[in-house]
């Protein structure tokens, strides 16, 4: 009894250091400690096929279970909305002709997507998705590393994406779907907002109100 | 004086040292289906200046110049052709979809224009790669009926 409580202490041990190193999202994490303290008491003698560096192979158990914990309990969204919020702070971040919000925006959009539950679209919708997904992808990438001349570049593309990934999905949310005949060197481009008032986040506070709503969405 | 010559016989063991290291030869034999000039009906002279000034470091075929087989040229060129391909490979520029042509393109066409390529660091030694306002004018014009065809 005593060793096993001793090997227990050991792998809570292991285990919080684990996390504390590991974690990108403490609330998820906080979870996965629960669900370890019921898997290690019974797995605690099988440790015989477990020696890699470590003399005692507790800690290469226990972040195996770290890895298959967070599998299982990354929270998966099966809406759009924060797709749609992300972008939104991106284009509210070149409404305020700030480099720094837009790119923090870039980085919640990246986000977004990796948390997007595609695991119920099928088939053509599926594939669509995908082609959609890849070129915002990039777009976001780009505005979260670039100067803001680059990002609205870029955002005229995201801007098209998203309008498709919602035309495709569908959303909750009210939204209107402007157009800046200036933007993308004169060809003309769209963003969606999510207020009626025209605020350009092609030109900032440059040409604050140019620009028409086109479309009312819901 | 001898402490000069000392790192001088240093150095050139180290260099003598760096050449055994071996880097990866982008060159294949042949131009793939998926190549930009195989899928886009594009004049000879348009595809010259893509092939000398982005094909490089933008495609699975690298013309090497001499000094770009010796170190430490070939890691800086490995290191170009890596950041390159990943942003955009001309090579495979027909599995892209349709969109993502259409932004490529976009972003291509805005990179010669504001003169952000062909990089700098690139150009500076590679003098041939650089574009004239002529060949600028020229590349934009195609490119833009190219984005505008799609």
């Amino acid at each position: 009894m005593r060793t096993l409580k001793l090997r227990l202490r050991i792998l809570t041990i292991a285990i919080l250091s684990l996390t504390a190193m590991s974690c990108k999202d403490n609330k998820k994490e906080h979870n996965n400690e629960d669900g370890h303290h019921t898997e290690m008491t019974i797995d605690n003698e099988n440790h015989s096929d477990m020696n890699h560096d470590n003399s005692d192979g507790h800690h290469e158990e226990s972040s195996e279970k770290v890895d298959r914990n967070v599998e299982t309990s990354t929270l998966k969204n099966a809406t759009t909305t924060l797709i749609i919020d992300a972008y939104i702070q991106i284009k509210n971040g070149l409404v305020a002709d700030s480099k720094e919000n837009a790119a923090q925006g870039g980085e919640a959009l990246l986000t977004a997507f990796t948390s997007f539950d595609m695991s119920k679209l099928s088939g053509e919708i599926h594939r669509e998705y995908m082609e959609i997904y890849e070129s915002a992808k990039e777009q976001a990438e780009h505005i979260v590393k670039s100067p803001i001349d680059h990002q609205r570049e870029h955002f005229e593309v995201l801007s098209t994406d998203i309008n498709d990934l919602i035309a495709l999905l569908g959303t909750e949310k009210t939204l209107y779907q402007d157009f800046c005949p200036m933007a993308n060197r004169g060809k003309g481009a769209i963003w969606l907002s999510e207020t009626k008032e025209i605020k350009n986040p092609y030109f900032g506070s440059k040409m604050m109100t140019c620009g028409k709503m086109q479309k009312q969405i819901n | 004086m001898w402490v000069l010559k000392k790192i001088a016989i240093m150095l050139v063991i180290v260099l003598i040292g760096i050449q055994f290291v071996p880097t990866t030869y982008n060159a294949s034999d042949n131009v793939s289906e998926t190549d930009f000039v195989n899928i886009f009906n594009v004049p000879h002279d348009i595809k010259n200046l893509l092939k000398t000034s982005c094909y490089d470091c933008h495609s699975n075929n690298t013309h090497y110049p001499w000094y770009s087989k010796i170190q430490p040229g070939a890691w800086i060129m490995e290191g170009h052709i890596n950041d390159g391909k990943k942003e955009l490979n001309f090579s495979t520029f027909g599995d892209y979809s349709g969109r993502r042509k259409k932004s490529k393109l976009k972003s291509i066409i805005s990179q010669i224009r504001d003169d952000e390529m062909p990089i700098s660091s690139y150009t500076f030694i590679h003098r041939n790669a650089k574009l004239s306002e002529k060949d600028k004018f020229m590349l934009d014009k195609c490119l833009n009926n190219l984005r505008d065809s799609l």
